[in-house]
């Protein structure tokens, strides 16, 4: 059986006394896209530093595409791509020298690198802003300028620190497509995100952090399964209505919450199946909806979750 | 969007000379995209020279000055590494803009050595300080009364002794920034460092005018060295020991500076 692509044994880092990463297990296969899932501070950002040799662990291994992150940083540093939280790359060239230059330095005689270059401005509608120094584009147009730099060679592994920041919904969307592609072809995708439901679409894996350490792990589909998966939130005319409803909600097997404003009725949903039976006996009752929203848990909710889960295990 | 097609010839790696020509060329290309910053970095050792000569033009008549017939003639080769010291300054500060625009961040995770992004930039620093010497010395000869008696064989070889040296000391500089990655700490450092240097040396004033003291620290200070070299050069006297000196200085400098900012540079803040 081939090495994962991304082996990391008992990873932390200390920085002076705060512990930003500890006792980190992970192993990502080719192809694989994992979601690293956690609040501001979590550590998402520290694993992926490590991950991508920009600092070195203080405890425990890593390796990426079979190399030592702390010994061989440079051929892993062949092997990846990085996106940061912030564009880098060089804002008194056009993102079209931009390009030409980073596929030199990664080896691409001048012509091929112009060439490169010039599929990579059409790939990311970047043609209007091409010959415009960076420094004068949106920020939506600086980090599409940045993904695309990442994919100036053919890297094995691509981290993307919270890629979706900042972008418009077309952008987001464009986005995933663009990782769902790439994952299809064989590159490991590393994203961290603040959003259950970006990982839900996009992840094959993903690990939650909490304070530096991995609190879940897992496919989208199990950790939905713990967290108690989505909620259905169903609006009424008036708050009598919405106090019956209660009543439906309950001999269908829900746990329905009345809100504080009384026109609103909620409730976790373990299965989707469930929605329709509820719906059919408020239509029975005569109770008109009004409103309707499933939605996924939230980040929060997922926290809460995975701690009284914890709870229940002690 | 969509993703690259799989056919593409893979590009992993380039060799030590290839990064440093590359970003070398970056850096350039930057240094003089702008006519106006480009102008007005040749301007301004032009005036800070036609004040100097100007305002301090009985200096001349001094006995230690006398011999070079004119003021201009014991200053000129001095602002040659005046400048070179300026520039050598900007290199950290210059280094550290680049750190925040975030280009920098990108060349480390790529698969380029750190010593090339920093030869590259000292490199691209020095072929400006180059134009910008040749540009005062060629000013300096038209419009201030320059003359050197070296000729153009003596003056090339002046310009290019303050380039080495400029070149030398800039990656101390370069040392700092990436140690401390602080810009108004770099300043401040930076305008300390500065003064004493040029005014406790041959630059402005014989030794032989200044207080015991200040002759001691003058006679040990670097940059007297690289002052009486470029002086003898330009203007066609027996140089002696001073151009080894100050090219072992700036050569030293360059090692032992060079072995620390390399070192720091790959660390992230």
């Amino acid at each position: 059986m081939p090495r994962p692509r991304i082996d990391a044994v008992d990873l932390g880092k200390t920085y002076a006394e705060v512990t930003a990463l500890t006792g980190v297990n992970l192993q990502v296969e080719a192809g694989t896209v994992l979601a690293v899932l956690g609040h501001n501070g979590a550590g998402k950002t520290t694993l992926v530093d490590i991950l991508a040799t920009r600092v070195p662990p203080t405890s425990g291994t890593a390796t990426v595409c079979g190399f030592d992150v702390r010994r061989a940083g440079h051929e892993v540093r062949r092997r990846i791509a990085l996106t940061g939280q912030t564009p880098s790359i060089d804002t008194t060239l056009s993102a079209r020298a931009n390009l030409v230059l980073f596929a030199r330095l990664l080896g691409a005689p001048a012509r091929a690198a112009r060439e490169r270059a010039a599929e990579l401005v059409e790939l990311f509608g970047l043609t209007e802003a091409a010959k415009r120094p960076a420094h004068t584009y949106s920020g939506g147009t600086r980090r599409r300028l940045d993904l695309a730099a990442c994919l100036v060679g053919s890297p094995q592994v691509l981290f993307l620190d919270e890629p979706t920041t900042g972008l418009d919904p077309v952008g987001r969307n464009g986005l995933w497509d663009l990782v769902r592609e790439l994952a299809r072809a064989g590159t490991t995708v590393v994203l961290t995100t603040q959003y259950l439901e970006e990982a839900d679409q996009l992840a094959d894996r993903l690990v939650v952090l909490a304070a530096g350490a991995v609190v879940a792990g897992g496919t989208p589909r199990e950790l939905k399964a713990r967290v108690g998966a989505r909620t259905a939130a169903l609006g009424f005319p008036d708050a009598w209505s919405a106090r019956s409803a209660l009543d439906r909600f309950r001999q269908s097997g829900l746990a329905p919450v009345l809100d504080p404003g009384g026109h609103r009725v909620s409730a976790p949903l373990p299965e989707a199946g469930r929605l329709l039976p509820l719906l059919r006996a408020l239509e029975r009752a005569g109770l008109d909806v009004v409103d309707l929203a499933v939605t996924e848990p939230t980040l929060d909710e997922v926290y809460l979750a995975l701690h009284h889960a914890a709870w229940d295990l002690a | 969007m969509s993703a690259p097609g799989p056919d593409r010839a893979e590009w992993t790696g380039s060799s030590l000379p290839t990064q440093v020509w590359v970003l070398t060329t970056r850096s350039l290309r930057a240094a003089f995209g702008d006519y106006r910053l480009v102008f007005f970095g040749l301007l301004q050792p032009v005036v800070l020279l036609l004040l100097f000569t100007q305002v301090f033009a009985g200096v001349g008549a001094l006995p230690g000055v006398a011999p070079y017939a004119g003021y201009v003639n014991y200053l000129m080769p001095a602002t040659l590494v005046n400048i070179a010291v300026i520039t050598a300054m900007g290199a950290g500060a210059g280094l550290m803009a680049e750190t925040y625009t975030g280009v920098v961040d990108r060349l480390r995770s790529l698969p380029i050595r750190p010593v090339s992004v920093l030869l590259a930039r000292t490199f691209a620093d020095s072929a400006r300080l180059t134009v910008q010497l040749a540009a005062i010395t060629g000013a300096g000869v038209l419009f201030l009364g320059f003359q050197p008696r070296g000729g153009v064989l003596g003056l090339a070889a002046a310009v290019l002794l303050a380039t080495v040296v400029g070149w030398g000391l800039s990656w101390v500089f370069v040392a700092i920034a990436t140690w401390r990655r602080n810009v108004e700490l770099m300043q401040a450092v930076s305008f300390v460092a500065m003064f004493p240097l040029m005014f406790s040396s041959s630059a402005y004033m014989p030794l032989a005018s200044m207080p015991g003291w200040m002759r001691a620290v003058a006679t040990v200070n670097p940059i007297t060295y690289a002052i009486d070299a470029t002086r003898a050069l330009a203007l066609g006297r027996p140089p002696g020991a001073a151009p080894a000196w100050a090219l072992l200085l700036a050569l030293g400098a360059a090692l032992g500076a060079g072995a620390v900012a390399v070192r720091n540079f790959r660390r992230a803040t």
